[in-house]
């Protein structure tokens, strides 16, 4: 199973069975002849660790009663069942492979997974078609090398050609096809790209070889290239099957791991309460509750309370947008400053979130961001490589002319500016899906650059070093167990840590007017008027015993009638985490919001000398920013709502994966093992990471440099030309394939 | 050696033929799953006509 699907929440049975909902793994089939409307949805399972676990996933999810067909890919673990609508649902799917002791959760990455599969099976049948073809070519070619001259009769020399031509047909028209794609679009663009000369030299060899099987006493001579044409295009479709399949690798992991639309929305029912829905359910004119830190499911109005939404999907600014009721809300927003109430106005396609999301898809296909500003860092290099071929072609036309165009050939297939740019692209995209593997997504990945080079780690203590547990102790002689019920109530309309520590609200408290305020709690209005606060012991009020060790206080109408005790646990692996950060020479400091006590307290028990408390978000903005006036590069490693704008303004960071949305989105690197031992994996990657791309910049000129002089010189033959270039690509991606390891 | 004259078009031919199959063959989902399909005949409850 795959890390990264393991760590994601199981969605409530009343969601997945939603048909709105299961549109993201379930498709209907058309009407079968008897009537019957059947779907075929699309299970990730977990548990598996034989091929014969697989047989007895398929026998239970035959045994339910509606299911027509079902069919289990171990290697993919990845189950298809075609049910009938009429009789059974996917919960009932998902529980029964839950009774046969394996775990089955809805594969709604099922559209992206199906594209790039299809986009790998084209590949690969590129490759296979150029790779049978250069064997049957060379078969045919090798009378022409072994005889001597005049064993081989001359008709029979022009037959073999004209086999040989045929079989190449089907290398240049289907396995080069991309090249000539790529280079047709480069070109449209006014822009030299990488597959230019990989063109120009494929159609040259062609358009002469033709020439000189056709007639050959002709221009072209009567030697045919046809072997070293089909050799070539396999070797260059060998290194861009290897590059898709990195990329391809990466882009599994980042999707599974991207926040989204939440997986559950509270919408308002006609009696007041609240429930939970899914955000497909939603219809305009619904009344929902955002809280702190989650995300918008539709677009709306804000109606009730007061909050900043970070609309960075629209704008690329993470910057707080403030909003007071009255203002437009946009879905796959995320909610900033407060708990807020808000009438949805559009959903689904129409919301401009779910315009960005096939724009984002379609990104995806191209190749990505890194492979196009290495193809601009290899124009000027390509320029140079074609203005010398056909300097070459001259200056050969003029000494030997039958060579001139083989010349110009190699020339032109020789130089590797495929290297150059393959070098950096090939290793980060590497490393990114080895991190990934170890359960670091790399939402950014040039933020491995920037980590190779961080000397100042800050790390901040509520939820990243430790897992509050929270007890009660009541001021006065009152009910303990009802004050928690009440503060846990409270504590539902927030995403703070401390406050997702209560658990989950039974009592059926209405709150009005809610508000939070970062840094010092959560208050509300009950049904009877009386203000409840819920968070700093200054925040909760005054009056009762002194605030003490107490983490969170419930106070209302301005007295403190509970004390919550946070019971901090660090989590077992920090010590470990931060002790190999503090050997690989990096300073490390503690940040906290928490009292200075409890962060010293802490910091003693991690061996973190560095510790401040009682920091407000702006003091730990300050922090940051006084490390990097002194030169430092700083890494954050954080959590909790307050760390977001810490976050965006550190050189690297790092979010947990159960922490707020908010923190996720603006983190560069996600740990879903949820420790810090993920810190040191991506640092020493980065490290690794850096090093591989220095030696392929260099292997990448010196190859350069030593083989366009060969080229020109004459003496290098067009088969040689094309092993040269396509070896020396292969050699890039495979060191950078050694990342993966 | 006239044969030649009819081998080596005809094994010309064959290539474009092996690699037509080999389409046909992967559209048609035979490599799909490769393992999956050989457990299949393990499974003693399925009874094939």
């Amino acid at each position: 199973m795959p890390k990264a699907l393991s760590a994601l929440p199981q969605p409530a049975a009343a969601v997945i069975d939603d048909p709105r909902e299961f549109a993201a793994f379930t498709r209907l089939l058309p009407e079968a002849a008897n009537g019957d409307r059947l779907a075929e949805s699309s299970l990730c399972l977990g548990g598996l660790h034989c091929a014969s676990c697989a047989m007895v996933i398929e026998t239970a999810l035959r045994e339910v009663p509606g299911v027509v067909d079902a069919s289990v890919n171990a290697a993919a673990r990845l189950a298809r069942v075609r049910w009938d609508a009429a009789r059974t649902r996917p919960s009932a799917l998902v529980q029964a492979v839950e009774r046969a002791g394996y775990t089955a959760v809805p594969d709604t990455l099922a559209e992206a997974r199906a594209q790039r599969a299809s986009e790998r099976r084209t590949m690969l049948w590129r490759l296979f078609v150029a790779a049978f073809c250069s064997m049957q070519i060379m078969m045919m070619a090798t009378p022409s090398y072994v005889s001597a001259p005049g064993e081989l009769a001359p008709d029979l020399a022009q037959l073999l050609a004209w086999g040989a031509w045929l079989v190449t047909l089907p290398v240049l028209l289907f396995s080069a096809a991309p090249f000539f794609r790529g280079a047709w679009s480069a070109l449209a663009r006014g822009r030299v790209g990488m597959d230019v000369p990989v063109a120009l030299g494929i159609a040259v060899a062609f358009v002469a070889s033709t020439g000189a099987a056709f007639d050959p006493g002709g221009r072209f001579g009567a030697a045919v290239y046809f072997d070293s044409l089909a050799m070539f295009v396999t070797f260059l479709l060998a290194g861009r099957a290897l590059e898709m399949r990195a990329r391809h690798r990466a882009a599994a992991r980042l999707e599974a791991g991207a926040a989204r639309l939440p997986d559950g929305v509270q919408r308002r029912t006609a009696d007041g309460a609240f429930e939970t829905v899914s955000p497909r359910r939603l219809a305009p004119g619904d009344v929902v509750r955002v809280p702190l830190g989650q995300a918008f499911a539709a677009d709306g109005l804000l109606i009730e309370g007061r909050t900043a939404a970070d609309e960075a999907l629209l704008s690329g600014e993470s910057r707080p947008v403030p909003k007071v009721a009255g203002d437009a809300l946009v879905a796959g927003s995320v909610n900033l400053g407060g708990p807020v109430l808000m009438r949805v106005e559009r959903v689904g396609a129409d919301t401009r979130y779910e315009a960005i999301v096939a724009l984002l898809r379609e990104a995806m296909a191209q190749r990505p961001a890194l492979s196009r500003i290495a193809d601009r860092v290899a124009a000027p290099f390509l320029v140079g490589v074609l203005l010398l071929a056909g300097v070459a072609a001259a200056v050969w036309s003029v000494v030997d002319p039958a060579r001139a165009v083989w010349v110009a050939v190699a020339m032109l297939v020789v130089t590797c500016p495929c290297a150059l740019s393959l070098a950096v692209p090939a290793a980060l995209l590497s490393a990114a899906g080895a991190l990934a593997r170890a359960g670091v997504l790399l939402r950014r990945v040039d933020a491995l650059e920037a980590l190779a080079r961080v000397d100042h780690v800050f790390v901040d203590k509520t939820g990243t070093l430790t897992e509050p547990r929270l007890s009660c102790r009541p001021v006065a002689a009152d009910d303990a167990g009802w004050l928690r019920e009440v503060a846990a109530s409270l504590a539902a309309w927030s995403a703070h840590p401390l406050a997702r520590a209560f658990g989950p609200a039974v009592a059926p408290i209405e709150w009005r007017a809610v508000g939070e305020r970062v840094g010092a709690g959560i208050e509300g209005r009950d049904a009877d008027g009386r203000v409840w606060r819920l968070g700093a012991a200054d925040w909760a009020g005054a009056g009762g015993p002194g605030p003490g060790e107490a983490a969170v206080w419930l106070g209302r109408d301005g007295t403190r009638l509970a004390a919550f005790e946070s019971a901090e646990q660090a989590r077992p692996d920090s010590v470990a985490a931060l002790r190999a950060l503090a050997l690989d020479g990096l300073r490390l400091t503690l940040l906290s919001g928490d009292r200075a006590e409890a962060a010293r307290r802490v910091g003693a028990a991690l061996g973190i000398d560095d510790c401040q408390g009682g920091l407000r978000p702006e003091d730990k903005l300050a922090a940051i920013r006084a490390a990097q006036a002194r030169g430092e590069r700083v890494a954050m490693v954080g959590d909790g709502v307050n760390d977001a704008p810490v976050l965006a303004q550190a050189d690297v960071a790092f979010a947990l994966a159960d922490g707020a949305a908010v923190a996720r989105a603006q983190a560069d690197v996600v740990l879903l093992g949820n420790s810090l031992q993920g810190v040191v994996a991506a640092r020493a990657m980065a490290r690794r990471t850096l090093r591989v791309i220095r030696q392929n910049i260099a292997w990448a000129l010196l190859y350069n440099l030593v083989s366009v002089p060969l080229a020109f010189a004459g003496l290098l033959p067009p088969w040689a030309a094309g092993l040269g270039m396509a070896t020396s690509s292969l050699l890039v991606v495979l060191n950078s394939l050694r990342l993966a390891r | 050696m006239d044969i030649l004259y009819l081998l080596i078009p005809l094994s010309a031919v064959l290539v474009l033929g092996v690699i037509g199959l080999f389409a046909w063959a992967l559209n048609a989902g035979q490599f799909d799953d490769i393992e999956q399909e050989g457990q299949r005949v393990l499974d003693a409850d399925e009874l094939s006509s």
